[in-house]
């Protein structure tokens, strides 16, 4: 089975993209991807910001056959290819005696179930989060052990939630305690990044001697680090750590683009150009990026933040020219009900798009979709109340086979979302004992 | 944000702990005698348990030593104990004397005495995403903004160049590492000596031609041999050809050049099979796309016997493209590569130039041993075959690509004082956000750096250098806030004169009012009451002024106008304003929190908020629905104090613009202050600020410092910031004697030693 998307696929899947220059780049994907087993299981966690319209988003009766609420309607074409699972929890997102910053809390907590450390700077601490997991065990398996997207840069202006740094609002996926995985907003670079700017005028043997001298600068910078390291003190030893941690993993890659250029030959393919302006088409184009990386079996692992926590964005397009923000604090007011609704369908509605697509491609064994586990939410419950109980969460996607879907399943309030991640974790090969506030694993889907 | 918990500012009460160095413990006050009754009559009835107001939790105290475990916390209590904010109104309350006894124990406890202060510690720095590029810009001379595909960086206490929240993903190296190969390859181009190579492989043979048993072009008739080829440069190109005849007939075989399909140079290949010769010329190609190619032009044949055949045999032709014209990117090449090899030594002209580069690079002199590595690289590149300027651009990623380079490194020893580079490197991205010049890195090498004499000096020459405009790019744009304004879309149907332009005329406004505090050396008491401010057409068109047209901006009073300070800039106005209208509420904290530093605590969730239909809403009726939210105790206490700062500034709609009336009801600017103070419009607020001019003095300089040593202010920094407030009002307030008292004090010029133990 050839890896290598057909142009003609390619091109239809990247439907966003048509008009776009066409890249003069000959690189199949294949070169760049290892070859996959017969059947490879993908994560992914979508995540939206400041809670749900939890009435309009869970459906009224439990089990199979569940009627579509007004905030899923447009998952309506994938009826039975994706479960609603209620009364899952994030308790570590809650105060806890410290008061304010549920948004920052919640976002760090969403992946890790752990208690962020309440701080503006010094000392930023959650830990390794569900993906991150996953990640560090099979990413030798693929080029990138993970990627990680979004459409909002990390805020960089002033304060973020109650004293609470920017790091824990903006980042979903955390590598360890003190490192959260830095994400990606534009799409244009998630491609170069995946597939490589494609120099046409770069010979294979110029490639490789630069690949070779790369890995001299790489080595010469270890060694500064190395002798760096004694000269620290702890907390500074840490921050040289996340430097020492990321290197390795692109020494890595590095090693394995070595075997995969001597492949490069003929192929055509089309690069977004930058960020689009409209808010939907942005997150087409960012999810367009996840599929591919997906099929081309580049990564396994991705995390996607539609925005980030907290999030003011506008959405003049459906109506709401009002901060997202601001709508979720509805205090009961009728129009900001309605309003907050319209926000969460129209996020709803990218996702269908995303899972659409990734329905619609064939792999070997069933669809893309069919062997991936594709989680949506977040880690507010409503967003005025703040509560981190009875969370809104939204898997699709069949696990290659391992996990049943078309269900509403009900789970005592309270049980922690980790436990979901656990039971993932067993479908994705890598067993875990137990994560963040994790009691065990869960029922109904798997 | 963090409430940084230093501030005894407030806009009611006294404070009362002005001058803690002066207070003396007459009486000494005791835990046990004048907190712990206070606390226990007063506050915990509230401030207990799980589910405590702002999550302060008050009833685990037992004494002294428990309360040195939460300086943070307690520094705010005595932050809200003395301001009057605490115990909230209408609730019982302790007497001054108590509240003063109070004070005074947490003050002394938990600050103790100023000449033992701890320094604190700064966690190593990255470089933030403008500190790369302006680094990279000083260092090579070349602005290449490389940082914009970067990730974002966090923000603490702010701002973004804390070194805790600057942490690197894989993700983060991966664009280091790319630039550094952009850094490297712009900056020292690698002349390419090499030919283009042409043979059987990648030529294009008519009839007539065909490869020969060795691999050769063979010419057994008139055919061709021809490639297509873009030239980038036009100019003279050397051509090359290594061919033989098999030579029969009068002549020898004759081989031309064509260069689209013209013959432009014939040569009489007089050569045979067992000595092959190279044929050479120099020709004038224009640039553009070309078909360069072979011929040969007189085949002969006879039928023998024996056969007399002429044949020419053409091995390669290599062409050399034209020497390169001198550009600014060579201008940067030759102020890196200063030195090069004369004879087979080249270790010797590489340590030169990697020495100097790798000093300025990691704003120190280089060890031996980092210098011995470098020369491996060197070595290491030599040996296939590459030119000397491929191995210093190796080098140079290398350095780019260091730890060395990325983060600011301060060495953990037993010193006491920052090293001199380590000061130098500290003074220079404070005031530049980039790296130190040969004059600072030349007083950091004689050690006169260390006196303070020279650091006033230097911070005066620094800041009149156009690269402190970084401060208002970073500090004042943080400070301020103004980064939210790119964020905020007020709605196109109440305000249709919003636009991109006036966005950013908005941010210029206030960019440039900084900039002229900065380099007019004028008071920061400008920032509260400045009568004069910078408009260009369209900006002044939105405020009502007349006579300003164009896009230049000037410098312009506002004597006669309701606008003074920063205050009443359409930039800050219009990000504190939600986009369908004003937000009385979003105004009154900013003022609390940029200008006063006293941030109020979140609001409890669970709180509805005012509702924001999208509707016009009127700001009479905005205003009785806040005065019926205020009625809530859970509210009150903030929104008492936010509010009426907010309704002063009612006259300025969500954009800025002035109006006297909403729809027909005309503006109500009026505020009652939790003290009683009545004040109407943004002339009062302002005189209101000006009363509290020590606090706004005090809580610029807690932020300024903040940004300086790139960590949140502790509790133990109390004394350095009354120490940089009083200096900064004793010096008359000028910009620069603020900055000079936080680049004098100890956070800035001390660290932690390790062991506890100074040398």
């Amino acid at each position: 089975m050839s890896h290598v998307i057909p142009r003609r696929t390619f091109l239809k899947g990247m439907g966003t993209l048509m008009g776009l220059p066409l890249l003069e780049a000959m690189m199949p994907l294949s070169a760049l991807a290892s070859s996959p087993k017969l059947r490879t299981t993908r994560m992914a966690f979508l995540f939206v910001p400041n809670g749900m319209s939890m009435p309009q988003w869970t459906p009224g009766s439990e089990g199979v056959g569940f009627a579509l609420p007004q905030v899923l309607e447009p998952l309506r074409p994938l009826q039975g290819e994706f479960s609603i699972l209620t009364g899952l929890s994030q308790r570590n997102a809650f105060a806890l005696g410290d008061g304010p910053g549920d948004h920052a809390r919640s976002a760090a907590a969403w992946l890790t179930g752990v208690h962020p450390k309440k701080t503006a700077g010094a000392d930023i601490k959650a830990a390794i989060s569900a993906d991150q997991v996953a990640a560090v065990k099979m990413g030798h398996l693929t080029p990138f052990a993970s990627i990680e997207i979004g459409c909002e840069r990390g805020a960089e202006a002033g304060n973020c939630d109650s004293g609470y740094s920017c790091a824990y609002s903006s980042n979903i996926s955390w590598r360890g305690e003190a490192t959260p995985m830095a994400k990606e907003i534009n799409p244009r670079l998630v491609f170069e990044r995946l597939f490589g700017k494609g120099d046409k005028n770069e010979s294979i043997e110029s490639r490789l001697m630069r690949t070779r001298y790369n890995h001299s600068v790489l080595d010469f910078v270890m060694e500064d680090a190395s002798r760096l390291r004694t000269q620290l003190g702890d907390r500074d030893q840490k921050k040289l750590d996340e430097y020492f941690t990321a290197v390795r993993e692109i020494e890595e890659r590095l090693s394995k683009f070595d075997r995969a250029t001597a492949n490069v030959g003929a192929g055509g393919t089309r690069i977004p150009s930058g960020v689009p302006h409209d808010y939907s088409d942005h997150i087409r184009l960012m999810g367009d990026m996840m599929i591919l990386a997906f099929q081309a079996d580049l990564t396994r692992v991705a995390t996607f933040m539609f925005a980030n926590e907290g999030s003011n964005r506008s959405y003049p397009t459906v109506g709401v020219p009002e901060g997202h923000h601001d709508m979720s604090h509805h205090g009961t007011d009728a129009d900001k009900l309605k309003k907050k609704a319209i926000i969460d369908q129209f996020h709803v509605a990218q996702l269908s798009y995303i899972l659409q697509k990734m329905h619609a491609i064939k792999e070997p064994e069933g669809s893309l979709l069919d062997n991936s586990m594709v989680v949506y939410g977040g880690g507010i419950g409503d967003g005025d109340r703040h509560n981190h109980d009875d969370l809104p969460i939204l898997m699709a996607g069949r696990g290659s086979g391992t996990v049943h879907q078309g269900v509403h399943a009900v789970y005592p309030n309270g049980t922690p979302l980790n436990n979901l991640f656990l039971s993932m974790l067993d479908r994705m090969g890598v067993p875990t004992e137990s994560l963040g506030d994790s009691t065990g694993k869960i029922q109904h889907l798997f | 944000m963090g409430s940084g918990g230093l501030v005894a500012a407030a806009l009611v009460a006294p404070t009362a702990f002005q001058k803690p160095k002066t207070v003396k413990p007459v009486p000494s006050p005791s835990f046990a005698g004048s907190v712990a009754p206070v606390v226990k009559k007063y506050c915990v009835s509230c401030h207990a348990g799980g589910g405590a107001p702002a999550g302060v939790d008050l009833s685990n105290f037992p004494d002294g030593a428990s309360v040195l475990k939460a300086r943070e916390l307690w520094s705010r209590v005595s932050q809200n104990v003395s301001s009057g904010h605490m115990p909230p109104d209408g609730a019982p309350a302790p007497t001054k004397a108590q509240r003063e006894g109070m004070v005074r124990w947490l003050d002394l406890t938990l600050v103790g005495d100023c000449k033992l202060q701890d320094p604190g510690h700064v966690t190593m720095r990255r470089l933030n995403r403008r500190e790369y590029d302006n680094t990279v810009r000083d260092l090579i001379g070349m602005d290449l903004n490389l940082s914009e595909d970067f990730p974002s960086d966090d923000v603490g206490y702010g701002f973004d160049n804390i070194g805790d929240v600057l942490s690197i993903s894989p993700l983060l190296m991966e664009k280091y590492l790319k630039a550094a190969e952009q850094v490297a390859t712009k900056v020292i181009e690698v002349p390419d000596n090499r030919p283009m190579h042409f043979d059987a492989e990648n030529l294009k043979l008519t009839q007539g031609v065909s490869i020969s048993e060795q691999g050769q072009v063979y010419f057994f008739s008139e055919g061709k041999a021809t490639v297509e080829k873009y030239l980038t440069m036009g100019g003279t190109y050397r051509f090359k050809v290594e061919a033989y005849g098999e030579q029969a007939g009068p002549d020898p075989a004759k081989l031309a050049i064509l260069i689209d399909g013209k013959p432009v140079q014939v040569f009489e290949v007089k050569a045979t099979v067992a000595h092959p010769a190279v044929y050479e010329t120099s020709l004038e190609v224009d640039p553009g796309k070309h078909e360069i190619g072979m011929t040969f032009t007189n085949d002969y044949y006879r039928p023998g016997p024996p056969p007399q055949d002429r044949n020419l045999v053409v091995k390669y032709l290599d062409v050399y493209k034209p020497a390169a014209k001198a550009t600014a990117a060579s201008e940067a090449q030759k102020r890196i590569v200063f030195a090069s090899p004369v004879g087979a030594d080249w270790n010797t002209p590489a340590k030169l130039v990697l020495a100097r580069f790798a000093k300025r690079a990691f704003r120190r002199p280089p060890t031996d041993d980092e210098l011995s590595r470098l020369v491996k690289i060197v070595d290491y590149v030599r040996k296939d075959g590459q030119p000397y300027e491929k191995c210093i651009q190796l080098c140079v990623q290398a350095i780019l690509s260091s730890p060395q380079f990325l983060f600011r490194v301060e060495r953990a020893d037993t010193s006491a004082s920052l090293n001199s580079y380590e000061l130098a490197s500290r003074l220079s991205y404070f005031l530049w956000s980039s790296m130190p010049d040969d004059e600072l890195m030349a007083l950091a090498g004689s050690g006169q750096l260390q006196k303070t004499e020279t650091l006033k000096a230097e911070v005066k020459r620094m800041l009149q250098d156009p690269r402190a405009g970084s401060l208002a790019d970073n500090f004042g744009e943080e400070w301020l806030n103004l980064r939210k304004l790119a964020l905020i879309n007020p709605d196109p149907a109440q305000f249709p004169d919003f636009d991109e332009h006036l966005r950013s005329a908005m941010m210029t406004e206030t960019k440039m009012f900084f900039n002229g505090i900065v380099k007019n050396d004028r008071s920061i008491i400008d920032f509260l009451d400045a009568k004069y401010t910078y408009v260009n057409g369209p900006l002044a068109k939105h405020y009502g002024m007349t006579g300003v047209d164009g896009d230049e901006f000037r410098k312009v009073s506002l004597e006669g106008t309701p606008r003074a300070g920063v205050l009443t800039q359409a930039s800050v106005l219009t990000l504190t304003s939600n986009p369908t209208r004003t937000s009385p509420v979003k105004r009154g904290k900013w003022v609390l929190e940029q200008i006063l530093n006293t941030p109020p605590p979140p609001p409890p969730p669970n709180v509805a908020a005012l509702p924001d239909d999208g509707k016009q809403v009127a700001a009479a009726s905005l205003r009785a629905k806040m005065e019926l939210h205020r009625k809530d105790p859970a509210c009150a206490t903030c929104h008492k104090k936010m509010d009426p700062l907010g309704f002063s500034l009612e006259n300025f709609d969500a954009t800025g613009g002035w109006r006297s009336k909403d729809g027909n009801t005309p503006i109500d600017a009026s505020g009652v202050l939790p003290d009683g103070t009545k004040f109407q419009g943004a002339a009062e607020l302002t005189g209101l600020l000006m009363k509290k001019k020590a606090d706004f003095v005090r809580s610029l300089s807690e932020k300024l410092l903040t940004y300086s040593i790139g960590r949140g202010v502790e509790s133990y920094d109390r004394c350095a910031v009354d120490a940089i407030a009083k200096t900064c009002e004793s010096t008359g307030y000028r910009f620069s004697s603020l900055v000079t008292a936080v680049v004098t004090s100890d956070p800035f010029r001390k660290k932690r030693p390790v062991g506890g133990k100074s040398k």
